[in-house]
């Protein structure tokens, strides 16, 4: 029983560090352009379908990874210039509606590249574990790695880096940020730059494991907000808790209660949240909107 | 600033509610001007088929072996000195998709006989459609519920009660007396868990457990964390790829150590380019598409086999795969017939009725009562070893 519920318990948090990364790429955008980046998860399915590519073409494992991510970085900055940035009156909706746009484009180029069959990267380095009966695959200890690494080296930057705290200053006053020197200009081509980065290693972790398909991405997207959601759009450290939960408990449904139920979880504690806690897990329910 | 934060991400909640609705828009489905039906001019055969979402790596198959059986039927110069017009459209591997595309080829493209779809829920959401418009439709989908008491409904996919059948008697040689089942969650595995039950009365064999999943899912950790918790001897995996290629891995990553069976909706590459390794040792039941070469070279369906081998690998670069091979059997029984009586629908589908077609899944024999046409011994077994099947017994 127990070993049951540690094994459901490892499928979660390996899951729920996928949703992780893609919260933490919704909030960097979210709190220095209020914008509500719907292709977010395109950026990870773009990467896994991309590296998947790369190494069928015969590119070694790591070398594919890093230019999928590379590539995948460039394409939200782009995203950025050509579309985000031309807007001169961004509300939350237009932002939506763009970024649904850019959601459905880069979902048809995947289409026709790439064809409509799902395809996985390679399984990374390492050795499947057996632990008291739990096994822990090889795979899972990357895409907690990747969290650890990856999302941790993302809130340790906004909270000690001079750019960090830059990037902050700008979500949190934009007017005296600009004042005092910083370009609002730089600040959310970091934000997105950011947000491709996370997105697309979060992406190419889970793509041996989950495989990689055009239309995934939506999905996977959508896991993300609610993450962010319980992070009040602005805390990355409840969001990811959050997103560890979510993970947790997506896997105790669908090995408890019935796996059809598995994704009505997430969008039950999407309204939940919204209803009883709109500001997330962390903020008090006065506190002012960073 | 608590009103100002609930205004604002409540719209954003339902905009993105709607966008996940919204957003699965794609089609790649040709169409042309809608023609008058007639005795003169194309005839049309039309086909609704999963050309993408979940069972894309049925319908894409199935669209290639289609579009070049077309072209080689026109280049010999059509039925009759008629040539055929072939209308594919994508269904997006969804029910009302189905029912959409069927609607669209029956009214405004006027077509003789429909192919399709490609997994049984969409097939039992044109079935309908088919009987209403008195349109024969052949599905290449395996459920025997898109066949039973149908007037107007054929298909060409082994039976899954045959597919059971065929599984069922191999765990009894085996002497195992209790299977679990994990099994897709649509139409493709609804009602498996019953027929096992009923099949495995005769022979001595229980279900001890049934978990389902989407198709669509990607993590099997708690299906198979309960597969490994019972009792159970041996456990079948019933569904298509990639899912029941994930499901595999799964099985065997999460050291689940019980033989495994799968049906034959795996019967394609995409199962080893999904499950790799942990492909190795699962057992099917299928067609002898994926066998032929272990075949007896006096077997009266190794001489087609091979000649669509060669030309699907002539076409595309690839080894086809099960799936191309049931498109492959519906466009033949389709156009024999239409040879035979012409685009009269009423005629046509008597002459389906007497179709006896040796073809890829099998030796085609219908009849007014068996729709399907193929029985238990149309299916053999096989083991997955290094990126192949190995023939079991034949």
């Amino acid at each position: 029983m127990l070993t049951d519920f540690l094994q459901l318990t490892v499928a979660g948090l390996s899951q729920g560090s996928v949703y992780a990364l893609l919260a933490v790429g919704l909030i960097a955008v979210y709190t220095v352009r209020h914008v509500i980046n719907i292709a977010q998860g395109e950026f990870a399915m773009l990467a896994g379908l991309g590296s998947a590519w790369l190494t069928a073409s015969g590119m070694p494992l790591f070398l594919a990874i890093l230019v999928a991510i590379l590539t995948v970085t460039l394409v939200a900055i782009a995203m950025e210039r050509l579309i985000i940035a031309r807007v001169k009156k961004l509300t939350p909706l237009i932002s939506i509606i763009l970024t649904l746009g850019v959601s459905t484009l880069l979902q048809a180029i995947m289409l026709l590249i790439w064809g409509p069959e799902a395809k996985g990267v390679p399984r990374f380095p390492g050795t499947n574990v057996l632990i008291g009966g739990v096994s822990i695959r090889s795979q899972e200890f990357w895409m907690i790695g990747a969290l650890v690494v990856v999302g941790g080296g993302i809130v340790l930057f906004y909270e000690k880096s001079r750019w960090g705290k830059a990037l902050r200053a700008c979500a949190e006053q934009p007017v005296a940020a600009r004042i005092v020197g910083i370009s609002p200009v730089a600040a959310s081509v970091l934000a997105f730059a950011i947000a491709g980065l996370v997105g697309a290693v979060a992406g190419v972790v889970s793509s041996p494991i989950y495989l990689s398909l055009w239309s995934g991405g939506v999905l996977l997207g959508l896991k993300g907000f609610v993450a962010a959601v319980l992070g009040g759009f602005v805390s990355f450290r409840a969001a990811i808790v959050g997103a560890l939960m979510l993970g947790m408990i997506e896997a105790y449904v669908a090995g408890y209660v019935a796996s059809g139920l598995r994704d009505g979880a997430a969008f039950l504690i999407l309204i939940l949240v919204l209803v009883v806690r709109p500001q997330g897990l962390v903020l008090k329910p006065t506190a002012v909107r960073v | 600033m608590k009103k100002s934060r609930l205004r604002f991400i409540a719209p954003i909640a339902v905009v993105t509610a709607l966008a996940l609705a919204g957003c699965s828009t794609s089609n790649l489905g040709g169409s042309s001007p809608a023609d008058p039906a007639g005795d003169s001019g194309p005839i049309k055969i039309g086909a609704v088929l999963d050309v993408t979402g979940v069972g894309a790596s049925l319908g894409v198959p199935e669209q290639n072996t289609l579009t070049m059986l077309a072209k080689q039927l026109n280049a010999d110069g059509g039925i009759g000195g008629r040539d055929v017009e072939l209308i594919i459209l994508d269904d997006q591997s969804t029910e009302d998709g189905a029912a959409k595309a069927t609607s669209k080829l029956i009214e405004s493209e006027k077509v003789d006989i429909i192919i399709g779809a490609s997994r049984t829920g969409p097939s039992l959401a044109m079935r309908p459609l088919a009987e209403a418009a008195k349109i024969p439709l052949i599905s290449v989908a395996a459920n025997v519920a898109i066949v039973a008491d149908s007037q107007w409904v054929f298909k060409t996919t082994q039976n899954d009660v045959s597919v059971l059948e065929t599984i069922l008697n191999d765990a009894q040689k085996k002497g195992y007396t209790k299977l679990a089942l994990v099994r897709d969650a649509t139409g493709f595995g609804e009602g498996i868990a019953d027929y096992i039950t009923q099949l495995g009365a005769d022979r001595g064999i229980t279900l001890v457990t049934t978990e389902s999943f989407e198709p669509s899912a990607t993590d099997f950790t708690p299906q198979m964390t309960n597969v490994r918790g019972s009792d159970a001897d041996a456990v079948i995996i019933w569904g298509i790829n990639p899912s029941a290629g994930l499901a595999q891995k799964a099985y065997v990553q999460l050291g689940v150590n019980k033989p495994v069976y799968h049906s034959h909706g795996i019967a394609n590459k995409a199962f080893f380019d999904t499950a790799g390794d942990a492909a190795n040792g699962a057992i099917a039941a299928m067609g002898r598409l994926l066998v032929t070469d272990q075949l007896p070279a006096d077997n009266p369906q190794r001489q087609v086999i091979e000649k669509f081998q060669a030309d699907y690998s002539a076409a595309y670069g690839e080894q086809p795969s099960t799936f191309g091979g049931h498109a492959f059997d519906a466009w033949h029984i389709a156009v024999n017939a239409i040879d035979a009586v012409g685009t009269d629908p009423a005629a046509l589908r008597d002459e389906l009725e007497k179709a006896e077609f040796t073809g890829i899944s099998g030796v085609f024999k219908m009849t007014a009562k068996n729709h399907s046409g193929l029985d238990a011994s149309a299916l053999i077994l096989a083991e997955a070893q290094d990126g192949r099947w190995n023939l079991l017994k034949d």
